[in-house]
């Protein structure tokens, strides 16, 4: 069967990228990009531009924090760090995906 | 559709911060530099890495773009959010809200009334072209120790400065005119301008129909033609659309119209002439100058003004320079006894507004003070609520909200806040404006012309913002102070508020000390003012006072034959005293002002003294009394060549010696002396602020046409209306002019000082109100802070009047701290108000003394209400409420 790219849920990419900062720590645009296609196996159609917007929203919730630094080639980059208010919004934010999933995942069950 | 587009763009634009802008590019940069890092790693070249990284990373424009949207999506949802919360918490407080915004409504009320006002008279452009460019010329004589805009330069002087000097574009002469306008029967006075050639040129005045007045027309013979203003042709006319073919009777003289000039134009007007006919206040009608070949060869007289215009370039000194060489050239062609004339070119715009727009800074600066006073209020209201609000605030920190975001929260509330009390004050400013021409003192150029347009909204727009960002600064920096594990670990905002206490503590004080200054102020003002009032006039109020003048019709002896008859009318009308005839009225702007030397006297050349015809019954009409010697008999013969003096004349030149007797002549011909027969009180003819100045008066047996005074009995209106009827029955075609009672001359005379006093009165008193409020509610609101430490302290055993002293002991601390600075504040501020002050030290102690009393007493008063309620508190209750 042939893969074809999953569109992202609205609200799904800030869970994701949220999910990504707590566990591998202050990342840049592309390190996070990078990380979604590696774990989604290239099943999500992701332009890496298109976290920016994500970005931006989660900043100005104040559930990040951006500073500049070198990577290890010394490439400056924009570190976006998760703010302990992030790390709340998160737990809030998988409690709600694991409620709306299993939810999704009964449904689709009794329907079969 | 492409409005609507544009719109957007640029809403966008407004969006659009600079530094995120480049921040967001140098991120993308990085990010394809990242990518093309990687893509060179697995063996690509650099260009084709390059390339790859574009492609993996999708539009750049368009990641930009979703950037830039998700920013300004979130910045106007945060907007409304702010708004819809702001909105909601003042409604919840709705105490608080209203005391704040009629705090601030009050303040830019007054700041946008004043600043209508100085719109109207300072800023708002005169109708006359560019006017920065038209000044006045004079000609001054300083030997003569007098004014130099006395001097306005002779026909023949203006003729050849008009040909040599080349800094004017145009320059003019014109001279005034009160003449009798005959109409239906009945006849009118109007103000009239005698105007050159290029008067309207200079003025660059068009007319609204028909042309103006031309150098065709000052031709003698040609000169029967008129121009008449917007006002005339509407009131007079009808607006008749055949106005130009219609003409009008001036003096009994037919004068064909033949333009209408647009409504605004009605130059000179009283204000506008320092020495030009201050009866009436606008110019209805222009006819031609028209001088004989002999007045324009006249180096001697003078009796026009003369405005130009300077080019385009030539600065007013260049202009002052050429005009003082040509003068300094001109000087030599005049009577060797009469030379050093001078050249003096004054500004137009600061002639017409200059004397007050000291007056206007002062009233702005006075409701900039009120404003800071609404400001300190609101602050202070702010204050007191982000204290209780610390616990919600706190808690929105917790959550996770920005210091950056709450700032803004409070920000948006305060600018609701100001917004909301601007728009109240445009409405005070509204009804302020209405009332203004009660006060108007007949002296401020374009007063009634004072309304709310586009500039003055847009100043109480930024006077608003800035208010609120004033007000919200304070609490805003306070808040984001907040120590949050503090904040947490103590669960109370008491730490806080102790802070802000003294904040609010300082706020009052500033307060009070601003208001110190405008009390004194307005006190000093109403010093003067009772001791303007208090002066001694010289002449009774009650008299009765008419301008009548005959025209041509009249020959000189059936002109005395005809007032003659006329006084002898009115005279025997029951009630009627006494009936006179002066030259020039006291306190109308008007004068003849007379060289002389004193027998026996060191007579200086330059000695000068107000000299009048007055008919021999015009003393007791005034009643002026006689100090010595006799007054004009009734039939005093005019060979006899008698005068009399004022008591400043002969305190002056008869110092030591007696006056009657003594004899006076006029310094020009010393061949004709005058023998002085009595002495009379001072009157006060120019101003009510200066002493009497040396007074001659000279008995009018012929008298022609003038200034009538009538003393009786009779209240002013009837008595007016019994004049009109006599002389309707003498000859219908004559005219009554400025019929009007002494005291209404003094009262025009200090109309001024009545208006800055009333205003200043009013601000100051807004400020106090406003101050005490604050006062009150500062006080209030630390009695409720508090009510567990008084608590505390009475089950200690403290009494009720231990409480009311400890709150007192406060308000009576701040008011103190107030008062102290707020003296030493006003001591060096009342240095503005000086050149205002009448007969009263800036330091006045009186003032000074009343003023602390007020303060002190209605602060005190404002305190008593929370210190009894503090007395009145419940140990129990209070201790069991936390």
């Amino acid at each position: 069967m042939k893969k074809t790219p999953i569109q992202i849920l609205q609200g799904t990419l800030d869970l994701m990228i949220l999910r990504t900062l707590a566990t591998m720590g202050p990342q840049h645009a592309y390190g996070i990009a990078s990380r979604l296609q590696q774990v989604s196996g290239d099943a999500l159609n992701l332009n890496q531009g298109t976290i920016y917007p994500a970005l931006v929203r989660i900043e100005q919730h104040g559930w990040t924090r951006g500073s500049w630094g070198k990577t290890e080639n010394n490439r400056e980059a924009k570190y976006y760090g998760i703010t302990k208010a992030g790390l709340l919004a998160l737990d809030e934010e998988t409690e709600r995906w694991r409620q709306m999933a299993g939810v999704v995942e009964k449904l689709l069950a009794k329907e079969q | 559709m492409a409005h609507g587009r544009r719109f957007i763009a640029r809403l966008r634009n407004l969006l659009t911060n600079e530094r995120v802008e480049q921040e967001l590019a140098r991120e993308v940069a990085s990010h394809l530099a990242l990518l093309a890092d990687d893509f060179e790693r697995e063996g690509m070249a650099r260009e084709e890495a390059q390339l790859a990284a574009r492609r993996a990373y999708g539009g750049v424009e368009q990641a930009k773009q979703a950037h830039r949207d998700e920013r300004s999506v979130l910045w106007i949802e945060q907007t409304v959010q702010d708004l819809r919360y702001g909105l909601r918490t003042l409604r919840m407080s709705p105490g608080f809200t209203i005391t704040a915004v009629f705090t601030l409504a009050l303040g830019i009320g007054a700041c946008t009334a004043i600043f209508s006002l100085v719109n109207a008279v300072l800023i708002r452009s005169l109708p006359y072209g560019d006017p920065g460019r038209l000044v006045y010329l004079y000609t001054p004589l300083p030997q003569f120790h007098l004014p130099p805009e006395v001097f306005s330069p002779t026909y023949a002087d203006f003729y050849d400065l008009k040909k040599d000097c080349h800094s004017f574009e145009d320059m003019t002469m014109f001279g005034q005119s009160v003449f009798s306008l005959a109409w239906q029967g009945t006849a009118e006075r109007v103000s009239t301008a005698r105007v050159d050639g290029d008067f309207f040129q200079t003025f660059q005045a068009t007319p609204e129909l028909g042309r103006t007045i031309s150098a065709d027309d000052n031709q003698l013979g040609h000169d029967r033609v008129a121009v008449i203003s917007h006002a005339l042709w509407q009131s007079m006319f009808g607006s008749a659309s055949d106005i130009l073919r219609r003409s009008l009777v001036l003096d009994g003289k037919s004068y064909q119209i033949v333009g209408v000039m647009p409504p605004g134009l009605e130059y000179p007007h009283n204000t506008d002439l320092a020495y030009g006919e201050s009866q009436y206040k606008t110019t209805q009608v222009w006819v031609p100058l028209a001088l004989t070949p002999k007045q324009m060869a006249d180096r001697d007289n003078a009796n026009a003004s003369v405005v130009a215009r300077l080019k385009l370039g030539v600065s007013l000194a260049q202009a002052q320079a050429e005009m003082a060489a040509t003068m300094a050239r001109l000087d030599k062609l005049h009577d060797p006894q009469m030379r050093g004339w001078g050249a003096l070119i004054e500004s137009f715009v600061d002639s017409t507004v200059g004397h007050v727009r000291r007056l206007l800074w002062l009233l702005l600066g006075a409701v900039a003070i009120v404003l800071l006073i609404a400001c300190g209020n609101a602050a202070n209201l702010l204050l007191a609520r982000a204290a209780g609000r610390m616990r919600e605030l706190g808690v929105r920190v917790a959550l996770g909200a920005g210091r950056s975001r709450i700032i803004r929260q409070l920000i948006t509330e305060s600018l609701l806040i100001g917004l909301t009390g601007g728009a109240i004050g445009v409405a005070f400013a509204y009804l302020f404006l209405r009332i203004l021409p009660l006060f108007n003192p007949g002296n401020i150029p374009r007063l009634n012309e004072a309304s709310l347009d586009t500039h003055v909204l847009l100043f109480t727009v930024g006077v608003s913002l800035l208010t609120s960002l004033l007000t919200g600064i304070l609490p805003a920096l306070a808040v984001s102070r907040i120590n949050l594990t503090d904040f947490l670990a103590t669960t109370s905002s008491r730490s806080v508020a102790g802070a802000h206490t003294r904040v609010q503590g300082a706020l009052i004080v500033a307060e009070s000390a601003l208001v110190v200054v405008l009390l004194a102020s307005a006190g000093l003002f109403i010093r003067s003012y009772i001791n303007v009032e208090s002066v001694d006039t010289g002449f009774s109020q009650s008299t009765v006072t008419v301008n009548i003048g005959l025209d041509p019709r009249y020959g000189h002896p059936q002109a005395v034959a005809f007032f003659r008859n006329f006084f002898a009318r009115l005279q025997a009308l029951p009630g009627v005293e006494a009936v006179g005839a002066v030259s020039n009225l006291p306190l109308s702007n008007s004068d003849d002002l007379r060289m002389f030397a004193v027998e026996g006297y060191p007579n200086q050349k330059t000695q000068l003294a107000e000299a009048r015809w007055v008919t021999p019954n015009y003393f007791s009409a005034m009643r002026i009394p006689l100090i010595a010697g006799r007054l004009f008999a009734a039939d005093e013969k005019p060979g006899a060549h008698t005068i009399l003096i004022n008591q400043s004349f002969a305190k002056k030149y008869f110092a030591g010696r007696n006056a009657i007797g003594g004899r006076v002549t006029r310094q020009d011909d010393h061949a004709q002396w005058n023998t002085v027969v009595g002495v009379i009180g001072d009157v006060r003819n120019n101003s009510l602020e200066e002493p009497a100045e040396p007074q001659i008066y000279e008995p009018d047996m012929e008298f022609a046409g003038g200034n009538i005074a009538i003393l009786s009995s009779l209240p002013a209106s009837s008595l007016a209306a019994t004049i009109r009827a006599v002389l309707h029955s003498l000859d219908a075609s004559l005219a009554a002019g400025d019929v009007r009672t002494m005291g209404d001359l003094e009262s025009a005379a200090t109309a001024q000082r009545r208006f800055q006093t009333s205003l200043l009165t009013v601000f100051a008193a807004i400020a106090l109100f406003l101050a005490l409020v604050g006062l009150y509610g500062l006080m209030a609101y630390s009695v409720s802070r508090r009510s567990r430490e008084v608590g505390i302290r009475m089950a200690l055993g403290a009494q009720r009047s231990d409480v009311l002293a400890l709150i007192l002991g406060k308000a009576a601390l701040l008011l103190g701290l107030g008062l102290a600075s707020g003296l030493i504040a006003s001591w060096f501020a009342t240095r503005a108000i000086q050149a205002f002050l009448f007969g009263v030290d800036r330091h006045d102690p009186i003032t000074i003394l009343s003023v602390c009393a007020l303060l002190e007493v209605s602060g005190l008063i404002a305190a008593i209400i929370p210190a009894r309620r503090a007395a009145s508190i419940d140990p129990m209750q209070a201790l069991r409420s936390e």
